[in-house]
């Protein structure tokens, strides 16, 4: 009998085993020749061919592995039909293609096998792999491959649309299994309750676990958590509430389950039904009660009791729950009740008493702060008073500082979250008054806060934000690098810094960013088939399913598409005066096609947002949103209030930044080839222009004008008109950016198919050339305007104008090169005479009229960042730092005066060796010095690039 | 109030951004999902009142000889929630599945000789034994405590005893590991 079962590929698996046990204590040499041995046995099997590749791969012998692998594919593809091809053959095979980056091998090898067994169709081509496990399964009747058959299924209806009904078809497998065989593995068990609660079965869900398979659940309390939920489910609160209540005697500490204990007793349906969020009823959901006042005191009573019992045997004296359990009880009982102002009357006047040092008392002002933040709604104070609170914060924090002095650096001092909070109000003062010192006050502190304890990744992310918004983003990227961000956070966290550097001239370190987040997304991709096989190898079955469902999330993430995506076009940007560069570059993605493919992709699938926004402080709670860059529209506004809203519209947001963004490379690659061929035609050289590259020139046109919300043809209209009126640049600036690449790629399209006649209504002479010059040079001219210096003016400005420069400007440059190409072939000489010459001439004065308009454009932005690097240092600082030291009563500058004042007294005061040194090492007078420097490491770098680029245009110019 | 349950694939978005406000721990992403995908049972989170993680315990099981042993991979509570025995509850919580799960006779760790607050964890509240010295265990030169603690030895239930055709393919009770990645190159478990 044995000899039936336990075939590997065809293989006994008593063979194969110890090449695994090998592989996965990582005794890869031992494993290699235990596998050499087995290919002596069986020099044509594919499975141990593709063993042997697995472990050459894990050796680093990639070629050796690959050319293996075809060979294992090769026999596997060829065979007679007699030939098993087994899930483990498939499957082992697929690791190790993926890891060498041959998907589509993988993907041949299954198309291929699916083919074979055309009469199984009922299973579905997408099924594949069960149908393997099933086979598996008739051939050896082993239970783990039955699993695999169920978890297949499971993963099919949960990863793809539709297909509930073959739920049907795992449960029908599972029982008649059960029927035959029983069940013998606690994880198959747990498969077949969540396959029955998947198809709402509870019920049936029950009767299985309390029938003899429940014995397999090893710890009794998660069996009877599992057996209360489901009682719950089925609306039997009685039963499910002794069950928690069982729970509770055996494990008094848990928290969820006396929740779902008080959910059961009052019949709180929202309990359960989001199981991801097992919390409490807040304020606002509680107005309704689900059972009858009188059943309400009754039942509540009976939670007292059950409250008391467990305090009464409880004989820990580290036990929470139950006395907490007191406080829900209460907080039940009076939910509509109390009026929240008055709750913070009278806690603040607790704290008027407490006027003594000690971490208790400090922790309580905290809490009271915290609180009154919470529900104070502290954006309609009055300006003095919110700025006597970030005084008082400010004065708390310096106070308690002799609390911290025994700590290492490494603990948290007591009072950190004075600053923060302290922050929190200096940037409110900051937007409603728009007084420079508050923005430096609030920056202060937090440096002055790192200065003593440099870890606390609180004050980091805020600086993050606040130097972003200062323009001084060398800062902000110096602190975000120091949070030491890797893995997963890269997902998670990274928002707080990629959107500015995207819109910067870091390129560099944006470069740094954008790959090192990719290649970890792409690493894992790689490596999750291995380890989704490592669960099924564990029979975690359960696991598998969570785990490839994470991998989908992180598949359909925003942020990976968007990196992939915005890491050419950074590319693009950097080699924009190199049209050869651009040309290899777009070659590379398919000439832009493949980001179109890519941005079509996501429509079929819901896009997922990772980012953990809960980190992001108050003025900018989602990375397309910072209220400080508008107005403050008095006391009715609350930004908190309205973040949920804020973060749907974000989302909507990214959906359409992620389309526009996704087209312009192919618009850049069309535009070049347009430009290049309009220039053909007119000299008569014989270039092929494929017609249908103009046709999907307009049709992206078309696609962009619709993001722009407008009609094609009502665009045109716009930006043909846009010099006579003003609205346009009114505009915020990231649509400008949106106008002005319509309005260059509309003229490229033109340049060729010459449908419309695109001329300035102020201007009748002028042409689409004329019309791009006057807009670029318009929009930047109005912006050098209204901008003040860089140095007192945080705001967006500067990225606005970075945008300009490195994405309209260079891709209008770049076809402006692309017809100087096709005019002027490199290695001819002019022709001459007659009308190609005249043609010819007339091109080349356009050109030289718009080479001409793009660097007296530059040239504006040219001369305003001299003139703000030309600046004397010391001015800049005393424009900066007289904003916190005069000597008034109004205004900024009070915080800065209580921590210089509060510093002096704890000179004869014991704070400890380390707080004392780093006291001693803190200058006010660095910060806005190193403000100073971070911004014009900014602007040279920006200047930097804006010389190259007049540079390269002159050169142009020369040719023509 | 903060509450101790069964890790999901999940949290290991917040079990690593629990990393960024504690220690910065090197492990890799799939070291996690190395022990979450062989041993679920041994992975627990401390969740706080808002669903956010606030302490976790990674455990694995070993085969060294014959005596099937679990070892604490990682524990981590976040400054903020230090002092409630979080750490306490999570380390039971692992040992308890060990023992009935998977029939574990001891569990081991490894601490950091200059850790005193973890020691003393071990040491007092879970009462480990310091089983042999580890010279220069971390990265940094640091020697560890190699300590252990006997479980009841509580046999494995029979759940694969009575079943003729089940192969022990690397799923059972143990299964060796990624020893190269066993050490971060920071402390490898922390706590106060």
């Amino acid at each position: 009998m044995a000899s039936k079962f336990g075939l590997a590929g065809g293989i006994p698996e008593r063979r194969v085993r110890p090449i695994w046990d090998a592989i996965d204590s990582r005794q890869f040499k031992n494993a290699l020749k235990q596998s050499t041995s087995l290919l002596s046995k069986y020099p044509n099997s594919p499975y141990a061919l593709a063993l042997k590749a697995l472990i050459l791969e894990r050796m680093g012998k990639n070629e050796e592995a690959l050319s293996i692998c075809l060979n294992a594919k090769e026999i596997l593809l060829t065979k007679d039909s007699s030939n098993v091809i087994d899930d483990l053959t498939l499957s082992t095979l697929q690791i190790v293609f993926q890891r060498l980056d041959h998907l589509d091998m993988a993907t041949s090898c299954y198309e291929f096998a699916c083919s074979k067994y055309p009469n199984n169709l009922e299973l579905m081509m997408g099924l594949f792999n069960c149908y393997i496990a099933i086979k598996m399964y008739k051939i050896a009747g082993e239970e783990r491959f039955l699993m695999w058959a169920v978890c297949s299924i499971q993963l099919q209806v949960c990863c793809s649309d539709g297909g509930e009904k073959l739920f049907h078809l795992a449960e029908g497998l599972l029982k008649k299994h059960i029927a035959s065989h029983s069940l013998h593995e606690p994880e198959a068990l747990s498969v077949y309750i969540t396959l029955l609660e998947q198809q709402s079965k509870y019920g049936n869900a029950l009767e299985v676990l309390n029938g003899p398979l429940g014995s397999l659940m090893m710890i009794e309390v998660d069996k009877l958590r599992l057996q209360g939920k489901l009682l719950a489910m089925v609306r039997d609160y009685g039963p499910a509430a002794e069950c928690f209540q069982k729970v509770l005697e055996l494990c008094p500490d848990d928290w969820e389950c006396f929740l779902q204990y008080l959910g059961c007793l009052l019949e709180d349906e929202s309990m359960f039904t989001n199981t991801t969020d097992p919390h409490p009823v807040s304020l606002a959901e509680c107005n309704s009660f689900h059972v009858e006042a009188e059943v309400f005191d009754a039942r509540i009573s009976s939670a007292v009791n059950f409250v008391q019992k467990l305090i009464a045997i409880g004989n820990n004296n580290s036990l929470r729950c139950p006395y907490l359990a007191n406080l829900e009880i209460e907080r039940r009982k009076i939910l509509c009740g109390k009026e929240k102002n008055v709750i913070l009357k009278k806690l603040e006047k607790e704290l008027e008493f407490s006027g003594s040092v000690s971490t208790k008392a400090l922790g309580q002002s905290i809490n009271v702060l915290k609180i009154q933040n919470l529900i104070g709604d502290m954006f309609t104070l009055p300006v003095n008073e919110v700025e006597d609170l970030a005084v008082r914060m400010t004065q708390m924090f310096c106070q308690s500082l002799p609390l911290s002095k025994e700590l290492d650096v490494q603990d948290s001092m007591y009072g950190e979250e004075l600053l923060s909070m302290a922050c929190d109000v200096l940037v409110q003062l900051f937007w409603r008054t728009r007084n420079l010192g508050y923005l430096l006050e609030s920056i202060l502190i937090l440096e002055f806060g790192l200065t003593i304890r440099r870890y606390i990744w609180q004050y980091k992310l805020l600086l993050v934000h606040l130097y972003s918004h200062w323009n001084t983003l060398p800062l902000a990227y110096e602190r975000y690098k120091s949070l030491d961000v890797k893995n997963i956070l890269l997902e998670t966290i990274s928002h707080h810094i990629l959107p500015q550097m995207l819109a910067s001239p870091m390129w560099a370190d944006l470069n740094d960013l954008l790959s090192e987040y990719v290649k970890f997304m792409d690493d894992h991709f790689r490596e999750s088939a291995d380890l989704t096989f490592l669960a099924y190898r564990h029979r975690n079955y359960s696991k598998v399913i969570e785990f490839v469902q994470f991998k989908e999330r992180l598949q359909c993430s925003n942020q990976y598409l968007m990196a992939k995506i915005e890491a050419p076009i950074l590319q693009l940007k950097q080699n924009s005066n190199n049209i050869d560069e651009v040309e290899s570059i777009l070659e590379s993605s398919k000439f832009g096609t493949h980001f179109l493919e890519l941005s079509n992709e996501i429509r079929s699938k819901p896009l997922i947002f990772n980012e953990d926004l809960k980190l992001r402080p108050w003025w900018t709670p989602t990375y397309d949103k910072n209220y400080l860059l508008e107005a403050f529209e008095g006391a009715s506004y609350c930004p908190r209030a309205n973040l949920y809203n804020q973060i749907k519209q974000t989302e909507e947001n990214i959906l359409k930044l992620i389309e526009k963004r996704s087209i312009l490379p192919r618009m850049v690659y069309l535009s070049i080839h347009s430009a290049s061929a309009s220039v053909k035609k007119n000299v008569g050289a014989n270039g092929s222009v494929d017609p249908k590259l103009s046709v999907e020139l307009k049709v992206l046109l078309e696609r962009h004008a619709k993001i722009l919300e407008f009609p094609f043809m009502d665009a045109v209209e716009l930006v043909s008109g846009v010099s006579s009126r003003q609205k346009f640049f009114e505009e915020p600036n990231s649509d400008i950016i949106d106008w002005m690449n319509f309005c260059i790629f509309l003229n490229a399209w033109n340049l060729d198919s010459h449908e419309l006649m695109l001329t300035d209504r102020s201007d009748p002479g002028s042409d689409g050339w004329r019309i791009v010059n006057s807009l670029l040079g318009k929009s930047i001219k109005e912006k050098i305007k209204s901008a003040g210096e860089v140095v007192s003016s945080p705001g967006d400005t500067l990225p606005f104008l970075v945008r300009l420069i490195t994405e309209p400007l260079s891709w209008h440059g770049l076809i402006i090169q692309s017809c100087v190409r096709s005019l002027v072939p490199t290695g001819k000489k002019k022709k001459k005479g007659g009308a190609t010459e005249q043609s010819n001439s007339q091109i080349s004065y356009v050109l030289q009229d718009s080479i001409q308009s793009l660097c007296d454009t530059i040239q504006i932005v040219l001369n305003w960042l001299k003139e703000q690097l030309e600046k004397p240092e010391d001015e800049n600082f005393e424009a900066i730092f007289s904003t916190i030291r005069k000597q008034n009563n109004n205004g900024p500058g009070k915080v800065f005066q209580v921590l210089e004042s509060s510093l002096s007294l704890m000179k004869d005061v014991d704070l400890g060796d380390r707080i004392l040194e780093s006291l001693n090492s803190w200058n006010p007078a660095d910060v806005p010095r190193k403000i100073i420097s971070g911004q014009r490491g900014l602007l040279s770098e920006f200047l930097r690039i804006c010389e190259l680029k007049i540079k390269s245009l002159q050169e142009l110019s020369v040719h023509l | 109030m903060v509450c101790i349950r069964k890790a999901t694939v999940d949290d290991l978005l917040a079990m690593q951004a629990c990393n960024l406000f504690c220690l910065p721990e090197n492990y890799q992403m799939k070291y996690y999902f190395y022990h979450i995908l062989s041993w679920p049972q041994l992975l627990y989170v401390a969740e706080d009142y808002n669903g956010k993680i606030v302490g976790y315990v990674l455990a694995k099981m070993e085969e060294e000889s014959s005596e099937c042993h679990g070892h604490i991979t990682s524990l981590a509570v976040l400054r903020t929630h230090r002092k409630l025995g979080l750490a306490t509850k999570l380390m039971t919580a692992a040992q308890n599945a060990m023992e009935q799960v998977y029939g574990a006779e001891y569990v081991s760790l490894h601490v950091r000789k200059s850790n005193r607050a973890a020691f003393n964890l071990y040491t007092e509240t879970l009462e480990y034994k310091i089983h042999d010295v580890e010279a220069k265990y971390y990265a940094d030169g640091e020697d560890a405590y190699d300590m252990r603690k006997q479980l009841k030895g509580k046999k494995q239930q029979p759940h694969h005893h009575h079943h003729h055709h089940h192969h022990h393919h690397g799923g059972g009770c143990c299964s060796a590991e990624m020893k190269a990645e066993e050490k971060p190159e920071t402390a490898a478990t922390k706590t106060n």
